[in-house]
Protein backbone atom coordinates (compact mmCIF):
# COMPACT_ATOMS: atom_id res chain seq x y z
CA UNK A 1 0.00 0.00 0.00
CA UNK A 2 2.76 2.42 0.97
CA UNK A 3 4.70 1.59 -2.19
CA UNK A 4 1.60 2.22 -4.23
CA UNK A 5 1.14 5.61 -2.61
CA UNK A 6 4.80 6.49 -3.05
CA UNK A 7 4.63 5.46 -6.69
CA UNK A 8 1.66 7.77 -7.08
CA UNK A 9 3.74 10.50 -5.45
CA UNK A 10 6.56 9.90 -7.91
CA UNK A 11 4.09 10.14 -10.80
CA UNK A 12 2.65 13.35 -9.30
CA UNK A 13 6.11 14.88 -9.27
CA UNK A 14 6.43 14.11 -12.98
CA UNK A 15 2.95 15.42 -13.74
CA UNK A 16 1.90 11.94 -14.79
CA UNK A 17 -0.65 11.13 -12.09
CA UNK A 18 -4.25 10.95 -13.34
CA UNK A 19 -6.21 13.97 -12.15
CA UNK A 20 -8.70 11.82 -10.26
CA UNK A 21 -5.98 10.45 -8.00
CA UNK A 22 -4.44 13.79 -7.05
CA UNK A 23 -6.94 14.88 -4.40
CA UNK A 24 -6.68 11.81 -2.20
CA UNK A 25 -2.89 11.78 -2.49
CA UNK A 26 -2.59 15.47 -1.55
CA UNK A 27 -4.72 14.88 1.54
CA UNK A 28 -2.63 11.84 2.48
CA UNK A 29 0.58 13.81 2.08
CA UNK A 30 -0.83 16.62 4.18
CA UNK A 31 -1.23 14.18 7.07
CA UNK A 32 1.92 12.13 6.52
CA UNK A 33 5.28 13.80 7.20
CA UNK A 34 7.20 10.77 5.91
CA UNK A 35 5.50 11.05 2.52
CA UNK A 36 6.37 14.75 2.35
CA UNK A 37 9.95 13.97 3.30
CA UNK A 38 10.21 11.36 0.55
CA UNK A 39 8.66 13.77 -1.97
CA UNK A 40 11.29 16.33 -0.99
CA UNK A 41 14.05 13.76 -1.53
CA UNK A 42 12.66 12.86 -4.97
CA UNK A 43 12.79 16.55 -5.89
CA UNK A 44 16.29 16.95 -4.45
CA UNK A 45 17.56 13.92 -6.37
CA UNK A 46 16.28 15.38 -9.63
CA UNK A 47 17.80 18.77 -8.93
CA UNK A 48 21.10 17.19 -8.00
CA UNK A 49 21.18 15.17 -11.22
CA UNK A 50 20.34 18.17 -13.36
CA UNK A 51 22.60 20.78 -11.82
CA UNK A 52 25.59 19.36 -10.02
CA UNK A 53 27.11 21.62 -7.43
CA UNK A 54 24.32 24.17 -7.62
CA UNK A 55 22.78 25.88 -4.64
CA UNK A 56 19.86 23.98 -3.19
CA UNK A 57 17.38 24.82 -0.49
CA UNK A 58 18.49 23.57 2.88
CA UNK A 59 16.57 20.81 4.65
CA UNK A 60 13.57 22.29 6.39
CA UNK A 61 13.13 25.16 3.94
CA UNK A 62 9.62 24.07 2.96
CA UNK A 63 8.71 23.61 6.63
CA UNK A 64 9.89 27.16 7.34
CA UNK A 65 7.72 28.54 4.55
CA UNK A 66 4.76 26.59 5.89
CA UNK A 67 5.42 27.87 9.41
CA UNK A 68 5.73 31.42 8.09
CA UNK A 69 2.33 31.12 6.44
CA UNK A 70 0.76 29.50 9.49
CA UNK A 71 2.34 31.82 12.07
CA UNK A 72 1.32 34.92 10.21
CA UNK A 73 -2.14 33.51 9.54
CA UNK A 74 -1.58 34.64 5.97
CA UNK A 75 -4.61 34.51 3.76
CA UNK A 76 -4.82 34.64 0.01
CA UNK A 77 -5.42 38.02 -1.59
CA UNK A 78 -6.82 38.61 -5.01
CA UNK A 79 -4.31 41.21 -6.17
CA UNK A 80 -1.30 40.08 -8.13
CA UNK A 81 2.11 41.23 -6.88
CA UNK A 82 3.54 40.55 -10.32
CA UNK A 83 1.02 42.52 -12.31
CA UNK A 84 0.23 45.19 -9.76
CA UNK A 85 3.16 47.06 -8.28
CA UNK A 86 2.81 48.71 -4.91
CA UNK A 87 0.35 51.56 -5.07
CA UNK A 88 0.78 54.63 -2.90
CA UNK A 89 -1.72 54.88 -0.07
CA UNK A 90 -2.93 58.29 -1.25
CA UNK A 91 -5.76 56.87 -3.35
CA UNK A 92 -7.29 55.18 -0.32
CA UNK A 93 -8.14 58.42 1.42
CA UNK A 94 -10.76 59.77 -1.03
CA UNK A 95 -12.13 56.29 -1.51
CA UNK A 96 -12.59 55.83 2.23
CA UNK A 97 -14.16 59.27 2.48
CA UNK A 98 -16.60 58.41 -0.32
CA UNK A 99 -17.46 55.12 1.41
CA UNK A 100 -18.14 56.90 4.71
CA UNK A 101 -20.24 59.54 2.93
CA UNK A 102 -22.26 56.86 1.15
CA UNK A 103 -22.80 55.00 4.42
CA UNK A 104 -23.90 58.14 6.19
CA UNK A 105 -26.27 59.01 3.35
CA UNK A 106 -27.86 55.58 3.46
CA UNK A 107 -28.26 55.72 7.24
CA UNK A 108 -29.81 59.16 6.97
CA UNK A 109 -32.25 57.99 4.30
CA UNK A 110 -33.27 55.01 6.39
CA UNK A 111 -33.83 57.16 9.44
CA UNK A 112 -35.54 60.15 7.84
CA UNK A 113 -38.57 58.73 6.05
CA UNK A 114 -41.66 60.94 6.02
CA UNK A 115 -44.04 58.01 5.53
CA UNK A 116 -42.24 55.48 7.69
CA UNK A 117 -44.34 53.32 9.97
CA UNK A 118 -42.98 53.26 13.52
CA UNK A 119 -43.98 49.64 13.76
CA UNK A 120 -41.75 48.54 10.90
CA UNK A 121 -38.96 46.50 12.49
CA UNK A 122 -36.11 47.55 10.20
CA UNK A 123 -36.70 51.21 11.02
CA UNK A 124 -36.59 50.48 14.72
CA UNK A 125 -33.47 48.38 14.38
CA UNK A 126 -31.79 51.00 12.27
CA UNK A 127 -32.68 53.61 14.80
CA UNK A 128 -31.20 51.55 17.61
CA UNK A 129 -28.02 50.79 15.69
CA UNK A 130 -27.54 54.30 14.44
CA UNK A 131 -28.76 56.01 17.57
CA UNK A 132 -25.32 56.33 19.06
CA UNK A 133 -23.78 57.61 15.86
CA UNK A 134 -26.54 60.08 15.02
CA UNK A 135 -28.11 61.07 18.33
CA UNK A 136 -29.42 64.36 16.98
CA UNK A 137 -31.44 62.82 14.16
CA UNK A 138 -35.09 62.04 14.76
CA UNK A 139 -35.82 58.34 14.99
CA UNK A 140 -38.99 56.37 14.71
CA UNK A 141 -41.87 57.49 12.56
CA UNK A 142 -41.81 61.24 13.08
CA UNK A 143 -41.97 63.18 9.81
CA UNK A 144 -39.01 65.42 9.12
CA UNK A 145 -39.48 69.09 9.15
CA UNK A 146 -39.14 71.02 5.85
CA UNK A 147 -35.76 72.26 7.11
CA UNK A 148 -34.58 68.70 7.64
CA UNK A 149 -35.80 67.71 4.19
CA UNK A 150 -33.96 70.62 2.71
CA UNK A 151 -30.77 69.70 4.55
CA UNK A 152 -30.99 66.07 3.45
CA UNK A 153 -31.57 67.03 -0.15
CA UNK A 154 -28.64 69.35 -0.05
CA UNK A 155 -26.50 66.59 1.33
CA UNK A 156 -27.56 64.18 -1.40
CA UNK A 157 -26.77 66.73 -4.08
CA UNK A 158 -23.35 67.42 -2.64
CA UNK A 159 -22.69 63.73 -2.27
CA UNK A 160 -23.74 63.15 -5.87
CA UNK A 161 -21.32 65.76 -7.10
CA UNK A 162 -18.37 64.10 -5.36
CA UNK A 163 -19.30 60.45 -5.91
CA UNK A 164 -17.79 58.66 -8.92
CA UNK A 165 -19.96 58.38 -12.05
CA UNK A 166 -20.13 54.64 -11.49
CA UNK A 167 -21.31 55.08 -7.94
CA UNK A 168 -24.08 57.42 -8.99
CA UNK A 169 -25.69 54.67 -11.01
CA UNK A 170 -25.40 51.85 -8.55
CA UNK A 171 -28.05 49.78 -6.84
CA UNK A 172 -28.47 52.26 -4.01
CA UNK A 173 -29.13 55.08 -6.46
CA UNK A 174 -31.93 53.01 -7.97
CA UNK A 175 -33.37 52.19 -4.57
CA UNK A 176 -33.30 55.81 -3.51
CA UNK A 177 -34.85 56.95 -6.76
CA UNK A 178 -37.68 54.46 -6.37
CA UNK A 179 -38.39 55.45 -2.77
CA UNK A 180 -41.41 57.76 -2.65
CA UNK A 181 -40.29 58.92 0.77
CA UNK A 182 -37.35 60.80 -0.68
CA UNK A 183 -38.17 64.39 -1.39
CA UNK A 184 -35.71 65.56 -4.01
CA UNK A 185 -36.03 69.22 -3.31
CA UNK A 186 -33.66 71.43 -5.18
CA UNK A 187 -32.03 68.66 -7.17
CA UNK A 188 -33.54 69.24 -10.60
CA UNK A 189 -33.38 72.53 -12.40
CA UNK A 190 -36.77 74.15 -11.72
CA UNK A 191 -36.71 75.89 -15.10
CA UNK A 192 -36.70 72.62 -17.02
CA UNK A 193 -40.05 70.92 -17.69
CA UNK B 1 19.52 56.64 -7.81
CA UNK B 2 21.86 53.85 -8.79
CA UNK B 3 20.90 51.75 -11.81
CA UNK B 4 19.79 48.22 -11.09
CA UNK B 5 22.43 45.62 -11.90
CA UNK B 6 21.96 43.44 -14.93
CA UNK B 7 20.41 40.18 -13.92
CA UNK B 8 21.45 36.91 -15.51
CA UNK B 9 18.75 35.10 -17.50
CA UNK B 10 15.76 34.37 -15.33
CA UNK B 11 15.51 30.76 -16.39
CA UNK B 12 19.05 30.08 -15.31
CA UNK B 13 19.97 29.02 -18.82
CA UNK B 14 23.64 29.77 -18.29
CA UNK B 15 24.04 26.06 -17.84
CA UNK B 16 23.12 24.21 -21.02
CA UNK B 17 21.74 21.13 -19.32
CA UNK B 18 19.16 23.21 -17.48
CA UNK B 19 17.62 24.37 -20.73
CA UNK B 20 16.36 20.84 -21.27
CA UNK B 21 15.35 20.47 -17.69
CA UNK B 22 11.93 19.41 -18.90
CA UNK B 23 10.33 19.72 -15.49
CA UNK B 24 7.72 22.14 -16.60
CA UNK B 25 7.72 22.45 -20.36
CA UNK B 26 4.80 24.42 -21.78
CA UNK B 27 1.74 22.24 -21.82
CA UNK B 28 3.62 19.43 -20.10
CA UNK B 29 2.16 17.14 -17.49
CA UNK B 30 4.04 18.99 -14.78
CA UNK B 31 2.42 22.25 -15.83
CA UNK B 32 -1.00 20.62 -15.69
CA UNK B 33 -0.15 19.05 -12.37
CA UNK B 34 0.91 22.45 -11.02
CA UNK B 35 -2.35 23.95 -12.15
CA UNK B 36 -4.27 21.17 -10.47
CA UNK B 37 -2.41 21.85 -7.21
CA UNK B 38 -2.98 25.60 -7.56
CA UNK B 39 -6.72 25.07 -7.99
CA UNK B 40 -6.72 22.97 -4.86
CA UNK B 41 -4.93 25.69 -2.89
CA UNK B 42 -7.46 28.20 -4.19
CA UNK B 43 -10.24 25.95 -2.91
CA UNK B 44 -8.63 25.95 0.53
CA UNK B 45 -6.41 22.86 0.44
CA UNK B 46 -3.39 24.37 2.13
CA UNK B 47 -1.40 21.10 1.86
CA UNK B 48 -1.30 21.42 -1.93
CA UNK B 49 0.79 24.58 -1.57
CA UNK B 50 3.33 22.68 0.54
CA UNK B 51 3.82 20.35 -2.43
CA UNK B 52 4.39 23.28 -4.77
CA UNK B 53 7.00 24.63 -2.34
CA UNK B 54 8.68 21.24 -2.18
CA UNK B 55 8.68 21.01 -5.97
CA UNK B 56 10.13 24.48 -6.63
CA UNK B 57 12.17 25.26 -3.52
CA UNK B 58 15.53 24.36 -5.04
CA UNK B 59 14.84 26.12 -8.32
CA UNK B 60 13.72 29.32 -6.61
CA UNK B 61 16.60 29.33 -4.12
CA UNK B 62 19.02 28.77 -7.00
CA UNK B 63 17.45 31.52 -9.10
CA UNK B 64 17.46 34.02 -6.24
CA UNK B 65 21.01 33.08 -5.34
CA UNK B 66 22.14 33.90 -8.89
CA UNK B 67 20.24 37.17 -8.94
CA UNK B 68 21.59 38.35 -5.60
CA UNK B 69 25.07 36.99 -6.23
CA UNK B 70 25.00 36.23 -2.52
CA UNK B 71 23.88 32.74 -1.53
CA UNK B 72 23.72 33.72 2.13
CA UNK B 73 20.61 35.83 1.52
CA UNK B 74 19.01 33.55 -1.02
CA UNK B 75 16.93 31.41 1.32
CA UNK B 76 15.39 34.34 3.16
CA UNK B 77 14.46 36.03 -0.09
CA UNK B 78 13.16 32.78 -1.59
CA UNK B 79 11.09 32.22 1.54
CA UNK B 80 9.63 35.70 1.21
CA UNK B 81 8.85 35.01 -2.45
CA UNK B 82 6.95 31.83 -1.60
CA UNK B 83 4.93 33.60 1.08
CA UNK B 84 4.10 36.38 -1.39
CA UNK B 85 3.10 33.74 -3.94
CA UNK B 86 0.79 32.08 -1.42
CA UNK B 87 -0.83 35.38 -0.56
CA UNK B 88 -1.36 36.20 -4.22
CA UNK B 89 -2.43 32.77 -5.37
CA UNK B 90 -6.06 33.84 -5.33
CA UNK B 91 -5.31 36.07 -8.31
CA UNK B 92 -3.54 33.37 -10.33
CA UNK B 93 -5.75 32.55 -13.29
CA UNK B 94 -3.51 30.09 -15.08
CA UNK B 95 -2.84 32.37 -18.06
CA UNK B 96 0.83 31.51 -17.69
CA UNK B 97 2.50 28.48 -16.17
CA UNK B 98 2.62 28.51 -12.39
CA UNK B 99 6.42 28.30 -12.34
CA UNK B 100 6.69 31.32 -14.68
CA UNK B 101 4.44 33.30 -12.36
CA UNK B 102 6.37 32.10 -9.32
CA UNK B 103 9.71 32.99 -10.93
CA UNK B 104 8.46 36.50 -11.67
CA UNK B 105 7.57 36.95 -8.01
CA UNK B 106 10.99 35.64 -7.02
CA UNK B 107 12.72 38.01 -9.46
CA UNK B 108 10.73 40.99 -8.16
CA UNK B 109 11.47 40.04 -4.56
CA UNK B 110 15.17 39.74 -5.37
CA UNK B 111 15.09 43.14 -7.11
CA UNK B 112 13.50 44.72 -4.04
CA UNK B 113 16.20 43.17 -1.88
CA UNK B 114 18.91 44.50 -4.21
CA UNK B 115 17.38 47.95 -4.11
CA UNK B 116 17.17 47.87 -0.32
CA UNK B 117 20.76 46.70 -0.15
CA UNK B 118 21.89 49.67 -2.26
CA UNK B 119 20.10 52.04 0.09
CA UNK B 120 21.59 50.39 3.17
CA UNK B 121 24.73 52.13 4.52
CA UNK B 122 27.81 49.98 4.92
CA UNK B 123 28.69 49.10 8.50
CA UNK B 124 32.32 49.03 9.48
CA UNK B 125 31.89 48.48 13.17
CA UNK B 126 33.85 45.59 14.55
CA UNK B 127 31.00 44.59 16.79
CA UNK B 128 27.78 43.35 15.29
CA UNK B 129 24.60 45.19 16.13
CA UNK B 130 21.73 43.21 17.56
CA UNK B 131 20.03 43.18 14.17
CA UNK B 132 23.14 41.99 12.36
CA UNK B 133 23.65 39.31 14.95
CA UNK B 134 20.12 38.11 14.25
CA UNK B 135 20.84 37.99 10.51
CA UNK B 136 24.02 36.01 11.05
CA UNK B 137 22.23 33.60 13.36
CA UNK B 138 19.46 33.25 10.82
CA UNK B 139 21.96 32.39 8.10
CA UNK B 140 23.66 29.86 10.30
CA UNK B 141 20.31 28.34 11.16
CA UNK B 142 19.32 28.19 7.49
CA UNK B 143 22.36 26.22 6.60
CA UNK B 144 24.48 28.79 4.74
CA UNK B 145 27.60 27.45 6.32
CA UNK B 146 30.66 25.69 4.95
CA UNK B 147 29.17 22.49 6.38
CA UNK B 148 26.05 23.04 4.26
CA UNK B 149 28.16 23.45 1.13
CA UNK B 150 29.94 20.22 1.94
CA UNK B 151 26.56 18.56 2.48
CA UNK B 152 25.37 19.79 -0.92
CA UNK B 153 28.41 18.28 -2.61
CA UNK B 154 27.97 15.10 -0.64
CA UNK B 155 24.33 14.88 -1.71
CA UNK B 156 25.36 15.26 -5.33
CA UNK B 157 28.00 12.53 -5.03
CA UNK B 158 25.58 10.19 -3.26
CA UNK B 159 22.84 10.69 -5.83
CA UNK B 160 25.21 10.07 -8.72
CA UNK B 161 26.67 7.06 -7.03
CA UNK B 162 23.19 5.66 -6.36
CA UNK B 163 22.22 6.18 -10.00
CA UNK B 164 25.41 4.45 -11.17
CA UNK B 165 24.55 1.44 -9.07
CA UNK B 166 21.01 1.12 -10.42
CA UNK B 167 20.12 -1.71 -12.80
CA UNK B 168 20.32 -0.48 -16.36
CA UNK B 169 16.55 -0.29 -16.97
CA UNK B 170 16.00 1.85 -13.86
CA UNK B 171 19.03 4.02 -14.60
CA UNK B 172 17.92 4.67 -18.18
CA UNK B 173 14.38 5.52 -17.08
CA UNK B 174 15.44 7.99 -14.37
CA UNK B 175 18.03 9.68 -16.61
CA UNK B 176 15.56 10.07 -19.48
CA UNK B 177 13.08 11.57 -17.07
CA UNK B 178 15.23 13.78 -14.84
CA UNK B 179 18.00 14.86 -17.17
CA UNK B 180 16.39 14.67 -20.60
CA UNK B 181 12.96 15.68 -19.34
CA UNK B 182 11.00 13.16 -21.41
CA UNK B 183 7.42 12.30 -20.59
CA UNK B 184 6.49 8.78 -19.52
CA UNK B 185 5.05 8.15 -22.95
CA UNK B 186 8.23 9.28 -24.67
CA UNK B 187 10.32 7.13 -22.33
CA UNK B 188 8.05 4.17 -22.98
CA UNK B 189 8.60 4.64 -26.70
CA UNK B 190 12.35 4.98 -26.27
CA UNK B 191 12.61 1.94 -24.02
CA UNK B 192 9.99 -0.05 -25.87
CA UNK B 193 7.91 -0.87 -22.81
CA UNK B 194 4.48 0.06 -21.40
CA UNK B 195 3.96 3.43 -19.71
CA UNK B 196 3.10 1.63 -16.45
CA UNK B 197 6.52 0.00 -16.48
CA UNK B 198 8.19 3.36 -16.95
CA UNK B 199 6.28 4.75 -14.00
CA UNK B 200 7.33 1.80 -11.85
CA UNK B 201 10.99 1.99 -12.94
CA UNK B 202 11.25 5.68 -12.19
CA UNK B 203 9.65 5.14 -8.80
CA UNK B 204 12.03 2.30 -7.93
CA UNK B 205 15.01 4.37 -9.01
CA UNK B 206 13.88 7.20 -6.75
CA UNK B 207 13.37 4.83 -3.86
CA UNK B 208 16.93 3.55 -4.28
CA UNK B 209 18.27 7.10 -4.29
CA UNK B 210 16.17 7.88 -1.20
CA UNK B 211 17.65 4.91 0.64
CA UNK B 212 21.16 6.12 -0.22
CA UNK B 213 20.46 9.67 0.86
CA UNK B 214 18.61 8.89 4.06
CA UNK B 215 21.68 8.43 6.31
CA UNK B 216 23.04 11.70 4.97
CA UNK B 217 19.89 13.74 5.51
CA UNK B 218 18.71 12.27 8.82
Amino acid sequence: MTDQIREQMSALLDGELPSGEVGLLVRRMERDAELRRAFGVYVLAGESLRSPGGVTASPGFAARVAADIDDGAIGMRTDDPVAAPRTPLRWRRPLAAAAVAAGAALAAVLLVRPDADPGVPYAANAAQEAGAAFPALPVGGASPTPAQNQRLSGYLVVHGQYASPIGRRNIWSSALAADPGINRVGYENPEKP
Amino acid sequence: MKPMPNFPPVDGSTEPHEARDGDARPGSGVEQSDLELVRRVQRGERGAFDLLVLRYQHKVVKLVSRLLRDPSEAEDVAQEAFVKAYRALGSFRGDSAFYTWLYRIAVNTARNTMAARQRRPLAYEAELSENEQTVVESRMRHGDTPEATVLSDEIHRTVNSAVEELPEDLRTAIILREIEGLSYEEIAEAMDCPVGTVRSRIFRAREAIDRSLKPLLD
